[in-house]
């Protein structure tokens, strides 16, 4: 009999006993020290069944403690079908949109200072930006972003007039994703779809572990220097609960940014939504997107 | 037939597992606040908390509250769409001091101070005729649309003989801030 076929228990006993401390049992000495008589290892088979049996039935018990009410999750908190599939329900019915016309931005960078004045975002970080795509007539696309307080002043070369074919500019915010990746992620719930379908962050909440700001495909998640926390556009949630425009609206002087009521066919920008043909940015990751673009190219993501 | 005999062993397993349960559910209990899941699967009253940030960026409206002279004055115009604050600022104390003193006579406004070109500028109501505040907008760049009135600084003001051209405030020897018409 090798040292593996001895049944557990009678070993540990017998080795704390002393009889087999030397490590007498591989010997085959042990043998008739009663270490593996078939007496001893039917005992020790049965005992250990009922252990197991025992064991299980306590570990059972204990796990169904969790089912006490007061413990256990609510209605509300089952979790969702997956994204886009099938039986799928949004966790809130958006109520805002938010169009963007990169027709008639102009990249005077207005937008960009009223919001960080508004949200107070550290320097260097923003929560929206605004793009410039220039399509030079040799083929190069260049993309570079528009300075806060616009190109005047900023001494940034530009590129000559008679080399572009076309460039345009692309404010960049918060899309609030009706199946937001960013939301799902977050390991302690401080990221919010609030009623009205936008995305919030619990600053309270957030523990900073900056999973959603990989999760979001737009790159408008941040970890805010100044916090420590997840920061993200909101569409300034405290100005839109007082019936007021989200501040970057409110700074854009050519109207390329128009936010509204998306369930009021009154509205300007249902009105502009119904009769002009609009994109989202990367439809095909599944996202729904509420912020809709006028005049995308391909080239923008 | 054997059983086995050593019971305090279970009685024992079973006290640390009842232990760790019920350290787990206090645990619990402290850890989750009152009101998650009301809502929904977040924190109910941080809803409330974000909406209650304040409000900084002005919407003209507040301003044409008072100054309806100037809303009289853009109305129709080019620059009836450029808010208020690009040109004099957030103005936040302005407004504060404005209400009170709308309530309380005595309370009284200190004059719009020059501009000290940052366009972060947060309390103070200002008046910029700087024409790098013109030109944050309508600098010709790359980029701009085709119908919007951009210009070459230089060639503009050749074109139009500015007399001083190198003066801060040259844009407003043929312009007006609030109707732009030359």
């Amino acid at each position: 009999m090798s040292l593996f076929e001895l049944p557990i228990l009678p070993t540990l006993g017998a080795a704390a006993a002393g009889g087999c401390a030397s490590g007498g049992c591989a010997s085959g000495g042990c043998g008739t020290g009663g270490c593996g008589t078939p007496s001893a290892e039917r005992t020790s088979e049965n005992s250990r069944r009922e252990f197991l049996k025992t064991a299980t039935t306590l570990t059972l018990g204990a796990m169904s403690l969790t089912l006490l009410p007061g413990v256990t999750a609510g209605d509300d908190m089952l979790p969702l079908p997956p994204p886009g599939g099938e039986g799928h329900v949004p966790a809130a019915k958006p109520m805002y949109g938010f169009l963007i016309d990169t027709t008639k931005c102009i990249g005077a960078g207005k937008c960009l200072t009223a919001c960080r004045v508004e949200n107070s975002v550290p320097d260097g970080q923003s929560r929206t930006w605004v793009e410039r795509y220039v399509h030079y007539k040799d083929g190069r696309v260049e993309v570079d972003l528009v300075p806060e307080t616009g190109y005047a002043g900023s001494g940034e070369v530009q590129p000559a007039a008679e080399d572009v074919l076309q460039a345009y500019f692309v404010p960049k915010l918060c899309n609030q994703c009706v199946d937001a990746p960013c939301n799902q992620v977050c390991p302690v719930h401080a990221s919010i779809k609030s009623p009205e379908g936008i995305e919030l962050v619990d600053t309270e909440r957030c523990i900073g572990c900056g999973y959603c700001v990989q999760a979001c495909p737009y790159g408008i998640r941040f970890m805010n220097h100044d916090t420590g926390v997840a920061d993200k556009c909101n569409w300034c949630y405290h100005r839109v609960m007082r019936n007021e425009q989200p501040a970057c609206v409110e700074a854009c002087p050519t109207g390329a940014r128009v936010f509204g009521r998306i369930d009021d066919p009154d509205s300007e920008i249902s009105k502009r939504l119904a009769t002009v043909p609009t994109n989202v940015l990367k439809q095909h990751l599944g996202t729904l997107p509420l912020t809709r673009y006028v005049g995308l190219t391909d080239e923008v993501t | 037939m054997t059983s086995f005999n050593d019971t305090r062993h279970l009685w024992a397993l079973g006290a640390c597992l009842a232990a760790v349960g019920l350290v787990g559910m206090v645990v619990r209990r402290e850890m989750v606040p009152d009101d998650f899941g009301t809502k929904g699967p977040y924190r109910a009253s941080a809803l409330d908390d974000i909406a209650a940030q304040p409000s900084l960026f002005q919407a003209d409206a507040t301003c044409h509250a008072c100054h309806a002279s100037v809303e009289h004055e853009r109305a129709g115009k080019s620059h009836e769409t450029v808010s208020c604050a690009h040109c004099h600022g957030l103005a936040v104390d302005h407004v504060a001091m404005a209400r009170r003193g709308a309530e309380d006579p005595t309370v009284t406004l200190p004059p719009a101070a020059e501009w000290d070109g940052d366009f972060l500028t947060k309390a103070d109501l200002y008046i910029s005729k700087d024409r790098a505040t013109c030109l944050s907008c309508h600098e010709a760049v790359v980029g701009m649309p085709a119908d919007f009135k951009k210009i070459d600084v230089a060639l503009h003001l050749e074109e139009q003989g500015a007399s001083e051209p190198l003066s801060r405030e040259t844009c407003f020897e043929c312009h007006g801030g609030h109707d732009t018409a030359p």
